[in-house]
């Protein structure tokens, strides 16, 4: 679990690594709403898998099943071989502490400070550690992200970009193998979006993490993805590497990732038509 | 001098760093010129580790100790590329210790505050009242009878309840008194005068803190830190005509109609009491009660009463307003609203009695 021995694959995402998550015949309902409909995927040691699709079509859910939060209604997720949810809860618990979550809205505690926030993770996993030594880590976490001269504020107190970072210095708090991201571009500006995507990549080629990032920013899931997963309604739609996903050949992933209307909405007419001429400036 | 060696073992992580640390602390605050740290025997390492290499260059820096780094391989050369140390070992002003003065008012303020911003949101609520006609802030008379609703209607079976088992109890202590004396018969009066000049007033003010005063502040609160509030004011509508008004106006009028519930309601407990257990009869109990009655007493604590709806719809619109740091303030505001409001009102009660003479 050291990461001197975590190396990133050389051509990552080429599928010659071992598979260190397996989701097999996933599906969940809540209700009669059928949410994730037979999902199978593989995401490679050390590679970035992206997940990506319209609002509403599973992204999150499969995330929060893939990271052992929430118990699909049947199939199976893998982590290391080991089927997740079939484990004790005690080992579970242990799986829990090599994996870090980094949250939509940054999920941090709001009556601690942000370096009590990234701190915690530690403290609670290594009680034999010095005060000044745990402090000591997660100001580096701080620094990594960027927001040590934020230490000492609420996270009420940061902007929504600051809080993104924050919850990803404590996603990796406790130097994690895998990590997940739920929509960590989501309501950034283009600037500071494309910052947290050079954060995942850095992260992820010097310590090898492994991680598996939700989106349903396009251009930033072909920046990261070292392989993708296209969502629809609950169904996987494409599954490969970024290059295969832009050559596939459904209508509705060429829409999806063109950021077009699918053609009975926008009634036959391609808007880039529209723009090209200036008509729409 | 020759600098002392620190010779890192082959596992340096957050299980084994413990003991390492403990030798660099002792090497640097001895005072050594220089300390080497060996690192090339290192194969696992993690941010653990590389803190502490930071937290021993931070010492270093103070004492004025050297330390150099020795055999570092790629990978932990890389790991160091993600920070800088230098930002990192960068001294930070400590925090001014805060003097005696300083204490007392960081204390002291923000009670003085809220006063301060309930008495301000209390006069421009007014304001809007009285010049609403000419500035366009309507009155809001839908509402404000949903406001009476919430905070009067719904709050009737809590309110009756309460004064029936105080009427029971106030029945009982007058009894074990009065009938040292052989006045048995006084139960009534007790019951009725303490009941509408103090009793009443205040219980329903209490429980109306506990139930309106903090709802008000939460939901004002959660309003604000929704951008609810900015949304009305970009609209051009008043926050203060369109959501404060309204609740003022409210508990203005639902705290006296509360109140007559509550006498009315802890007399017949206490008349219960006065005619099974000291067996007094029914007519001269209500002969008694009706005697003692006046109706300056009811009036008293009617207009006590509004008094006390008003500033605990000052108090908590004002908290919920002012509400700072996201979900964790709208909590602290609602109970903030309704201790304020429950010390507001008994500092205006005893201004009432005891220097405005009202009802004696």
């Amino acid at each position: 679990m050291r990461f001197l021995h975590r190396e990133r694959p050389a051509d990552p995402g080429a599928g010659d690594v071992e598979a260190l998550i397996d989701v097999e015949g996933v599906s969940t309902s809540f209700g009669d709403n059928v949410v994730l409909d037979g999902i199978d995927m593989t995401v490679g040691r050390g590679e970035i898998f992206v997940i990506i699709g319209p609002s509403g079509c599973g992204k999150t859910t499969l995330l929060r099943h893939m990271s052992g939060m929430l118990p699909p209604s049947s199939g199976v997720v893998r982590i290391g071989g080991e089927s997740l949810y079939d484990l004790p809860e005690e080992e579970l618990d242990s799986i829990r502490r090599r994996m870090g979550f980094s949250f939509q809205h940054g999920a941090l505690l709001n009556s601690m400070s942000v370096i009590e926030n990234v701190a915690l993770p530690l403290a609670e996993a290594a009680p034999h550690l010095s005060r000044d030594l745990i402090d000591e880590v997660a100001q580096m976490k701080l620094e990594m992200v960027g927001l040590l001269d934020a230490k000492d504020r609420a996270p009420s107190d940061l902007s929504g970009g600051m809080k993104k970072r924050a919850a990803i210095a404590r996603a990796i708090a406790l130097d994690p193998e895998l990590v997940f991201f739920d929509e960590p571009s989501a309501g950034l500006d283009p600037i500071t979006a494309a910052a947290v995507d050079n954060l995942i990549l850095k992260l992820a080629r010097i310590f090898g993490i492994t991680m598996v990032v939700v989106t349903h920013d396009i251009a930033s899931a072909f920046t990261i993805g070292d392989r993708m997963a296209l969502l629809f309604d609950g169904r996987v739609f494409a599954h490969g590497r970024p290059e295969d996903v832009q050559q596939h050949p459904d209508a509705r992933v060429q829409d999806f990732i063109h950021r077009a209307l699918p053609r009975d909405e926008a009634r036959g007419v391609d808007i880039t038509d529209y723009l090209a001429k200036g008509a729409l400036r | 001098m020759t600098p002392v060696t620190i010779e890192i073992p082959e596992r340096f992580d957050r299980d084994t760093v413990q003991p390492i640390a403990d030798r660099l602390d002792a090497a640097v605050a001895r005072g050594h010129a220089a300390v080497r740290i060996d690192l090339s025997a290192v194969r696992e390492f993690d941010s653990t580790a590389m803190a502490l290499i930071v937290a021993a260059l931070r010492d270093a820096k103070r004492t004025g100790t050297t330390v150099e780094l020795e055999g570092i391989s790629e990978p932990v050369l890389d790991y160091f590329s993600l920070v800088s140390v230098r930002h990192l070992i960068e001294e930070r002003k400590p925090d001014r210790q805060l003097g005696f003065v300083e204490r007392v008012g960081r204390g002291v303020m923000p009670t003085l505050h809220v006063a301060r911003d309930s008495a301000v949101l209390f006069a421009r609520a007014v304001r809007s009242l009285v010049l609403g006609p000419w500035t366009g802030e309507r009155f809001r008379v839908s509402r404000t009878v949903a406001e009476v609703s919430e905070a009067g209607s719904s709050a009737m079976p809590i309110v009756s309840l309460i004064a029936f088992l105080l009427g029971l109890i106030l029945a009982m202590q007058a009894w074990l008194q009065l009938r040292i004396f052989a006045a048995e018969l006084f139960v009534a009066d007790m019951v009725a005068v303490s009941v509408t000049r103090e009793i009443g007033p205040l219980m329903t003010a209490i429980l109306v803190a506990a139930r309106s005063g903090s709802a008000i502040a939460a939901q004002i609160g959660t309003m604000v830190i929704n951008e609810e509030v900015d949304a009305l004011e970009q609209m051009g509508i008043k926050p203060v005509a369109w959501l404060v008004v309204p609740k003022m106006v409210a508990l203005a009028l639902a705290t006296p109609c509360l109140t007559v519930l509550f006498d009315a309601v802890a007399m017949t407990g206490g008349m219960l009491f006065g005619v099974s257990v000291v067996e007094i009869n029914p007519g001269a109990y209500l002969e008694r009660t009706q005697e003692s009655l006046k109706l300056a007493d009811l009036a008293s604590g009617l207009f006590k009463a509004s008094v006390f709806g008003t500033l605990i719809a000052s108090i908590g619109c004002a908290l919920g307003l002012n509400v700072e740091g996201g979900p964790e303030g709208v909590g602290r505001a609602t109970t903030r609203a309704v201790v304020a409001s429950i010390f507001a009102i008994i500092v205006f009660d005893a201004i009432f009695v005891i220097v405005l003479r009202v009802g004696s």
